[in-house]
């Protein structure tokens, strides 16, 4: 047993004197880590809280990979997304292969051809493996006005020849799947935006008022809402969008479309800005504020929204998904976008039929894009949740 | 707090008098009235209609009536208990929403218990345990039942129902039973039709309410008195369920307004999709077919319940948080 | 329908039935199970008391039946609860009445006579009964004259049109309690069509059982108390409530057809049960109907394909779609059913109707113009169309009568339906659309795009589809499709107002046409109509309302229309139509695609009877009823 430094039991400990030089402070000093970390600005401690939110950063990544997508639709889908192939109709998805009797190869596919059976009625796509389509790069296929400024043929991928690159299959009308959802995408992933900004908006500013000056200011905006919220979403959407002129374009009911969403959804968001105001505005610091001779908008916006911003960003990540589904069931109802017009709405309405579930499941595919972006919204909102709050 | 509640009695007037105008103008806003909707809907199967006969039918119903005379004949009809006439099923409203309510709240409390059943605990577990693997399996858990769109899942659980467990398809019983007097079996058969809309409306409720559960709660625990609670020696238990867990439900008590009319309408497009038996399907089509009466009275009994729904969550907020009661004047 | 084509409507129909003879085979061992515990205790008079004196007895040689057994229940699905109305069509019991060859032959009458296609006397069958065991009589007929088509109160637009000549309704009489008769000041072919269609014209109500709720007949303050109690504003509303006919809702009221509704409504699901004095027997004498039930259970039209596909109806056709035979012949190997194909019998399962209305002066020239109107036509590829959507299995052709018509003419019939792309672009140079844009679209004379917005009820995807190929084909000829779905009854008031210019929607009822049908589809008559409704409306409305046509050939066609009115003469009938219909296809008023597309029927495996192959369409064959349901039975 070896010797402890401790004095055996009982005993007094022994005396001890740092010989090193007394720095008075020592306590303030800092790594320089953490000096950086004292330094920075309110915005930087945001960006590194958010960056050590692993799932959050990511999911920003992605979603800035979708909205390029979007941006570039024409030139990332292999094909226009009403181009027909009359011989691919319902065609099932087609997989990428790289090895050719036992010899890697670059990627290609095979080609298929289409067989009629009379029996059921239903066509069949029998791969034939003498048929090999090299897939490439930046090729030329359907023509597209990108953006309305010029024209171009590029795509950014195609298969050579005569061959076809049906990725997620096609539909009734032999059009490519994967085309038609890239295309979808930039209905789909704007049409939350506007909405929300909409319904923040508004949900912000009233539900704000009424929190902050009580009253009858409160009276008359807690009227209203009672009054919007108590009859029912559907009914709403319903009469709003009969009344939206039967001659708009599909863009011109697109927007209307997305301010109908948006101008119903901001009732749920003011009621909770305003009870939670209600709490806030008796806080000390609001006192404080208004000592100082603050105006009452800029308690609002500087003082009391930061206060609850971690609700605002839970509710809009959820809002987000609410806003793209309720294009879905508008379309569902035969009052969302219509065709030619493609949305992923639109898409999952088309999909909506018992032949697709157990015949064609691939077109059930546009629910997975959904999905990931709900996702990707979801934990960006909880990302930015705590980047909200940095200090804690 | 008399006072208070007095106020709040009084202000329900002036909001069920817009909300019935409002109603009112929905019901009139699309062009066209229901005989119209009709004859077009005959016609396209090849049916003809007399066209004199549809004159008399409008004025008949009192079509041809200037607006505010029929606004108020309605109106006024519904103090007498007189909620209007059903066009499409020709009888009084009141019976065909009488008939179809007993389902519909029993398929909405079922769906109500299965959210809180699953959204509490998981809410809680979330907030308590953050960025955990659990947390993140949940979260993935409930987007997934947001992501996906109702009347899709439910059209495919309703396939795969069947063709596994031989459920029949559509509906909230075996059509057997209907109209038959209650029995085990019947019950049985409610029970076994009820589990996938159940389901496919609670997963997205579910999602939603644990996430503002876990956000409100994640608020709460990191305030002071919660620490207080931790240094004081508090169990985790009680420390989270005494104070954090009730204040973080205010957010929800306030979303008692919405509950109860969506209680009785159910969840439209679900209910469309699977052809239950519930008052939702019932409306949406009165509104298609412009059946104004149907729609606009059932619309004003859902608005009288959400009034009701508002004024019991704002009682319940008053009670739980007395600041709450002193809303009717600035305090400062 | 050979019947028919030499005699037209100046025809003496019999129910040529030696009764005795068969009475003779039936015995109580014959009764239907569900009724012989009835009928021993005396509840229920036996079967050969319950049948008129002379019933119809059915001919099962031709239509290839066979004898069936008594009992079971047929289940079907619907829509909506006013679907209940399609129990009156499949059941098919009228006064007159086509069989599964199409003729028209008496049904619920003993006979139908016809003089100089004016005069029409009806004959009762003797011992004929309501089904609550009421005798049915001429009473009957004129309580509804009388008290219901002449009540100001319950018919406030006075009797229907199908009974009025040039405004005029007919002299009624009673010849005997067994005989009525109808008596116009000149020919009124449209009456005995209306008699028998699918929809028919009730001219007889259940005196006996309506009487009570009548003002004529009761004590007025009891009636307002009677209809306070069920909720109806008024004795009027509460009697048309009841009296309706063709939507049996009312669970009291007698009828006449094979079954009669038991569930008062609302419900989702209806059952009918066996009339016990339904007035048909099978060629031994033993009364119809087989099934004992037929049971309507109401769904969302959108899962009836999923229902039935997973075996939860017995016979099913209605808001089934070509495009879910591939998944019914699935199911059909877990299930206990088969599908079978029938035909369509629409002229054309998707037409598009130019509308020669429409407000815009430049448009209106254009349409107006027969060579756009043929340019169009032939420069769709309906070959093609064919092809995709039905796989090659309908008959690509015009919006008129399908060959199995025997009015129909190939040369005729096919004008301006051939795929001819340089005849069309020809056609619409010569009419001075020449000019293009830069696009390739042509311009109108005011430098406007030739841009069709085609409208439609957007109701099947099948529209949709046939016009994203249209929209394809016509591209080639410098003409752009868009297409917008609107509400029906919206479209409806477009088309009449001139803001639509072209409509697409299903074809005529008159593919199976015959000269005695009404060819009122083929002129301009109705505001209903997509291609010509103010015109049509003028017509309808007797001036009133619309205007004249001012295009020679439509107005040629309302006077070919009012000829085959007058005429009661059958060649002079056929000469009217195919006059119509050779117009009708040369000035190419509305564009068809193609017809006879297939319609997948789901039968049972036990249900015995139903024909393998069939026409299903509204007119004439009633749906399923000319085939005669109350034929129809279960193997066990």
């Amino acid at each position: 047993m070896t010797k402890s430094p401790l004095p055996e039991n009982g005993k007094p400990l022994a005396h001890f004197v740092s010989k090193a030089k007394f720095n008075p402070h020592a306590v303030e000093e800092l790594t320089p880590e953490l000096e950086k970390y004292y330094q920075a600005s309110q915005h930087k401690l945001m960006w590194w809280k958010f960056k050590n939110h692993r799932l959050a950063y990511w999911s920003g990544i992605l979603l800035i990979v979708f909205y390029t997508v979007i941006a570039l639709a024409e030139f990332v889908a292999p094909y226009d997304y009403a181009h027909r192939h009359a011989d691919f109709i319902y065609a099932p998805p087609q997989g990428i292969s790289i090895i050719h009797d036992g010899a890697l190869k670059a990627p290609f596919v095979y080609g298929r051809t289409q067989e009629l059976d009379m029996e059921n009625l239903q066509r069949h796509y029998p791969v034939d493996k003498t048929r090999r389509y090299t897939i490439s790069y930046f090729c030329k296929g359907d023509a597209y006005e990108f953006w309305g400024l010029f024209e171009a043929k590029t795509h950014l991928f195609c298969v050579e020849g005569e061959g076809k690159l049906f990725l997620l299959g096609t539909d009734r009308l032999g059009r490519d799947m994967f085309s038609r959802i890239v295309h979808g995408a930039r209905v789909s992933l704007t049409i939350g935006l506007i909405g929300i900004a909409i319904s923040f908006i508004l949900g912000i500013t009233i539900g704000g008022l009424a929190g902050y000056y009580g009253g009858w200011v409160d009276m008359v905006v807690q009227r209203i809402i009672e009054v919007l919220q108590s009859i029912p979403s559907i009914p709403l959407w319903l009469a709003l969008a009969a009344i939206l002129p039967v001659t708009w374009s599909p863009i011109l009911i697109y927007f209307g479309i997305t301010v109908i969403l948006g101008l119903l959804d901001w009732t749920g968001l003011a009621r909770a800005v305003r009870s939670k105001l209600f709490s806030l505005r008796e806080e000390d610091y609001v006192l404080a504020a208004q000592l100082v001779g603050a105006r009452p908008s800029r308690i609002i916006a500087r003082h009391l929204v930061p206060g609850f911003m971690s609700h605002l960003i839970a509710s809009a990540t959820i809002t987000i998904p609410t806003m793209i589904l309720g294009e879905t069931s508008l379309s569902f109802l035969g009052l969302g976008l219509r065709p030619p017009v493609t949305s992923w709405g639109v898409l999952l309405k088309e999909a909506q039929t018992i032949n697709v579930v157990v015949l064609y499941p691939w077109l059930l595919l546009p629910v997975v894009p959904v999905i990931v972006v709900i996702l990707a919204f979801n934990f960006l909102g909880d990302g930015l949740r705590d980047a909200a709050d940095p200090y804690h | 707090m008399l006072r208070y509640l007095a106020m709040r009695f009084l202000a329900m007037i002036p909001t069920l008098v817009i909300a019935s105008m409002l109603i009112f103008a929905i019901i009139e806003l699309p062009p066209g009235d229901y005989f119209e909707s009709y004859v077009a809907e005959l016609q396209a199967s090849g049916e003809t209609v007399d066209p004199a006969k549809i004159d008399f039918l409008r004025i008949e119903y009192g079509f041809d009536k200037p607006l505010w005379q029929r606004y108020f004949g309605w109106v006024g009809g519904m103090f007498v208990g007189d909620f209007g006439y059903s066009f499409e099923y020709e009888r009084p409203v009141s019976e065909l929403i009488g008939g179809r309510l007993f389902l519909t709240i029993l398929l909405s409390f079922a769906t109500i218990i299965f959210t809180w059943m699953i959204a509490f605990p998981i809410g809680i577990y979330s907030a308590t345990h953050q960025y955990s693997w659990g947390d993140y399996g949940f979260t993935f858990a409930g987007m997934l039942g947001i992501a996906v769109p109702n009347f899709l899942l439910a059209l495919v659980m309703m396939y795969f129902a069947n063709v596994w467990f031989g459920v029949s398809i559509g509906g909230l019983m075996d059509p057997v039973y209907i109209d038959q007097p209650m029995s085990m079996a019947k019950f049985g058969s409610i029970l076994q039709h009820m589990i996938i809309p159940v389901v496919v409306i609670g997963t997205s409720g579910t999602a939603a309410m644990m996430r503002r559960i876990r956000a409100n709660l994640m608020d709460e625990l990191q305030k002071q008195y919660v620490i207080t609670a931790r240094a004081k020696g508090v169990g985790p238990v009680k420390t989270v369920l005494k104070y954090p867990f009730r204040m973080s439900l205010n957010f929800f008590i306030a979303d008692i307004g919405n509950i109860l009319p969506s209680v009785v309408s159910g969840a439209e497009v679900v209910a469309i999709v699977l052809s239950l038996e519930t008052t939702g399907p019932l409306l949406i089509s009165a509104l298609q077919s412009q059946d104004m009466y149907l729609a606009g009275s059932f619309l004003m009994f859902l608005a009288i319940l959400t009034v009701i729904g508002v004024l019991l969550s704002d009682i319940a907020l008053a009670i739980l948080d007395p600041r709450i009661r002193l809303a009717g004047r600035q305090s400062k | 329908m050979t019947g028919m084509k030499h005699s037209g409507f100046v025809l003496i129909i019999l129910a040529v039935l030696v009764w005795p003879l068969a009475a003779a085979a039936v015995s109580i061992d014959d009764e239907p199970p569900i009724f012989a515990e009835q009928v021993k205790s005396g509840a229920l008079p036996p079967m050969r008391k319950r049948l008129p004196s002379t019933p119809k007895m059915l001919d099962f040689a031709t239509s290839g039946k066979q004898p069936g057994q008594y009992g079971g229940q047929m289940r079907m699905l619907m829509g909506k609860t006013k679907d209940i109305r399609m129990m009156t069509v499949y059941a098919y019991a009228r006064l007159v009445g086509f069989n599964p060859l199409l003729e028209l032959e008496a049904d619920i009458l003993q006979a139908f006579e016809v003089k100089e296609g004016r005069i029409f006397t009806l004959r009762i069958r003797p011992g004929h009964r309501w089904s609550d065991g009421h005798p049915f009589t001429a009473e009957d007929f004129r309580y509804w004259w009388e008290d219901i088509a002449n009540n100001k109160q319950l018919s406030g637009g006075g009797p229907p049109q199908s009974m009025l000549v040039d405004g005029k309704p007919p002299k009624f009489e009673i010849i005997d309690e067994l005989t009525v008769r109808y008596e116009w000041h000149a020919p009124n072919p449209v009456f005995p069509l209306a008699l028998c269609g699918s929809s028919p014209l009730f001219i007889y109500s259940p005196a006996h059982y309506l009487k009570q709720y009548h003002a004529r007949y009761g004590d007025a303050d009891k009636l307002q108390e009677k209809a306070t109690q069920k909720q109806a504003r008024n004795w009027a509303a509460l009697h048309t409530r009841l009296a309706r006919q063709y939507r049996p809702e009312n669970p009291d009221l007698p009828t006449l057809d094979p079954w009669h509704n038991t569930t008062e409504g609302p419900s989702k699901r209806f059952v009918f049960k066996r009339n016990p004095y339904f007035h048909r027997t099978d060629p031994q004498g033993r009364q119809l109907p087989y099934l004992d039930e037929v049971v309507l259970d109401m769904g969302s039209t959108d899962i009836i394909p999923a229902k039935a596909g997973a075996g939860e109806s017995d016979l099913q056709a209605r808001y089934l779609r070509f495009d879910n035979y591939t998944f019914l012949k699935q199911a059909e190997k877990q299930h206990d059913f088969k599908v079978r194909l029938w035909k369509n019998g629409v002229s054309s399962k998707i037409a598009l109707y130019p509308n020669l209305n429409v407000a815009d002066p430049v448009w209106r020239d254009v349409v107006q113009n027969v060579k756009f109107r043929r340019a169009l036509s032939v420069g769709i590829d309906r070959h093609e169309i064919n092809q995709q959507l039905y796989f090659g299995l309908a008959k690509p052709g015009g919006n008129t009568v399908l060959p199995a018509s025997s009015l129909f003419d190939e040369k005729r019939d096919r004008a301006w339906t051939q795929y001819d792309p340089v005849l069309a672009n020809r056609l619409l140079d010569d009419i001075g659309l020449k000019t293009r844009n830069s696009d390739g679209i042509r311009l109108l004379p005011d430098g406007r795009p030739v841009e069709i917005i085609v409208e439609s009820a957007g109701e099947s995807t099948e529209e949709t589809d046939a016009l994203e190929l249209i929209g394809y084909h016509l591209r080639d000829i410098g003409v752009k499709l868009h297409t917008r779905t609107l509400q029906r009854d919206i479209l409806r008031r477009r088309f009449l107002t001139g803001e639509t210019l072209m409509t697409i929607s299903y074809g005529l009822n008159i593919g199976l046409g015959t000269p005695d049908m009404d060819p009122e589809e083929l002129a301009p008559v109705s505001a209903a109509q997509a291609n010509w409704p103010v015109w049509g409306q003028f017509t309808e409305t007797g001036g009133k309302a619309g205007e004249p046509p001012d295009l020679q050939p439509a107005r040629r066609m309302v006077e070919l229309y009012h000829a085959w009115k007058r005429s009661n003469d059958g060649s002079q009938r056929k000469a009217a139509w195919e006059e119509m219909l050779a117009l009708y296809a040369d000035q190419v008023f509305s564009i068809g695609v193609a017809g006879e597309t297939i319609q997948p029927v789901v039968v049972s495996n036990r249900l015995r009877n139903v024909p393998v192959v069939g026409i299903y369409s509204w007119a004439p064959t009633a749906y399923f009823g000319v085939y005669q349901p109350d034929t129809f039975w279960l193997e066990d």
